[in-house]
């Protein structure tokens, strides 16, 4: 099983997350913004980083930015439902391009969520 | 209007004869200039037909011509045909003002929709960040729930039915944003028309167990450019439409065919390829079928349907250079509504170069970003 990092600005999907994925036996950290999860990814080292890309303060692209620039071959799952002026699929293919090696758009099942998270361990 | 009309013919008719009899140039003038202005009144208000008011002349001339023998006709006709030359220069031109008054409403018809579209999108785009969280939430937790109860559990049959309604919710969101945009930001390719209706075929009737659907193909192979998965989307709106239609029981028959008509190829190019979706349902009568396109336009119970699957269909068929038909009957005891696709046909012999140069200009477009 393994440990992953959730950085969501949003409680209630954070709190969803973590659920889903405990309930599959896995460890979960979290972060409520992009700062906070870049420092937790370097405090915890996780196998696996699920992100929000649309977030305030450090947005979940520079996040993905950030690790990537720095040879961290963590995989990163990017999530997005999209924003008032990003449209979801066009955000979530930008994040593959930084580097995310799996993309879920919102909102998800629970069996969507893990078949993109075999999908970015694999 | 019968008393209008005789009024009329026999007030023109005495200012015909005043006009020949009129005492000098000027009361002449006046008097054709009165004949002129009553021809016209009822040509505008729609009271007298034009090829009437031309008998009514006719007959005017022939009972003056008639009563006064002495004068020569050809004067006669001569002084009297002025006002009616006059009389349908002024129908012509207004006509033609008709003509570019209903033009106009029709562009501001268009323009008001397209305005609608414009705010179905902000509003879709607006609100779909949010909107997507929040579902995700209901989706997710409702799912957490639904599974940590035993079978027994009654709350877990009502727990079912918000994740079905949540998922709805979803696509909603997802066919409004759809619909706000143009382009889905994949770039278009060459699509097996075959192939893409064999795969909404197993995905209708996996819903639709009462449903049997018939596909025939009259040509070996049918290759459109589109984007991917815009096919599976009209035929698998059109397919629900049609399982709707006929109460989830009986045939929907679907069909392609390469087309020559030139009702069909109008607009679309010198080869298309044609797809017909048939069904046996209710029909969809005149005054409805004008609407059907329109976004937001629903027969169904409130609650069924958003009004949303056929506008979205029929900008889709237009962003592909098509054509969308409907043919309905609603009595003679075959019953029905036929919609046909028209799309332009991927010439297989012109395949290769205009495949090639397209995936050039992507690349060079990639390049660049």
């Amino acid at each position: 099983m393994a440990h992953i990092l959730v950085i969501d600005d949003e409680f209630q999907i954070r709190q969803l997350v973590t659920r889903m994925l405990e309930t599959d036996g896995h460890m979960v950290t979290t972060a409520s913004n992009g700062a906070e999860g870049l420092r937790l990814f370097q405090q915890e080292r996780p196998d696996l980083i699920i992100t929000d890309l649309i977030m305030p303060e450090l947005e979940g692209l520079e996040v993905i930015n950030r690790i990537k620039k720095n040879n961290d071959n963590v995989p990163i799952l990017a999530m997005s439902g999209g924003g008032h002026h990003c449209r979801r699929d066009v955000i979530l293919h930008v994040s593959e391009l930084f580097g995310a090696k799996a993309v879920l758009p919102k909102p998800f099942t629970r069996s969507e969520l893990m078949q993109a998270i075999v999908v970015a361990l694999s | 209007m019968p008393g209008l009309h005789v009024t009329t013919e026999q007030r023109y008719s005495t200012l015909l004869q005043q006009v020949i009899f009129a005492p000098n140039l000027n009361a002449r003038e006046e008097f054709l200039a009165e004949a002129f202005e009553l021809g016209r009144g009822a040509l505008s208000q729609d009271a007298i037909p034009p090829d009437e008011l031309v008998a009514i002349h006719h007959n005017a001339i022939l009972c003056f011509s008639q009563k006064n023998p002495d004068m020569k006709l050809c004067d006669v006709v001569d002084l009297l045909t002025l006002p009616l030359i006059e009389m349908s220069m002024a129908y012509g031109m207004s006509f033609r003002e008709q003509l570019e008054k209903q033009y106009r409403a029709l562009l501001d018809k268009r323009l008001q929709e397209s305005h609608r579209l414009e705010a179905v999108g902000t509003l879709a785009a607006g609100i779909a960040h949010e909107f997507n969280n929040l579902l995700c939430s209901i989706i997710g937790f409702s799912e957490l729930a639904f599974e940590g109860l035993s079978d027994e559990e009654p709350a877990k049959e009502s727990i079912q039915q918000v994740l079905v309604a949540s998922l709805r919710a979803r696509d909603l969101v997802s066919t409004m944003l759809q619909l706000a945009r143009k382009n889905s930001g994949l770039p278009s390719e060459e699509i097996d028309l075959i192939s893409e209706i064999n795969s909404v075929i197993k995905l209708v009737d996996v819903r639709e167990k009462k449903l049997e659907i018939n596909f025939s193909s009259g040509v070996p192979n049918a290759f459109i450019t589109a984007k991917p998965g815009q096919i599976q989307q009209i035929i698998l709106n059109l397919c629900i439409n049609a399982a709707d239609a006929m109460e989830h029981c009986g045939t929907i028959d679907i069909n392609i065919e390469s087309t020559t008509s030139d009702e069909c190829l109008t607009g679309v190019g010198e080869s298309a390829i044609c797809i017909t979706i048939s069904d046996q349902g209710t029909g969809i009568p005149p005054e409805v079928q004008e609407q059907i396109f329109n976004p937001f336009f629903t027969t169904k119970e409130p609650g069924k349907g958003t009004g949303l699957g056929l506008s979205v269909v029929h900008r889709m068929v237009e962003d592909l250079g098509g054509r969308i038909l409907v043919e309905s009957r609603t009595t003679g005891g075959n019953n029905g509504t036929d919609f046909r696709i028209i799309l332009p046909f991927v010439d297989k012999d012109k395949r290769g170069t205009s495949c090639q140069k397209k995936c050039s200009l992507y690349k060079a477009h990639n390049h660049g970003g």
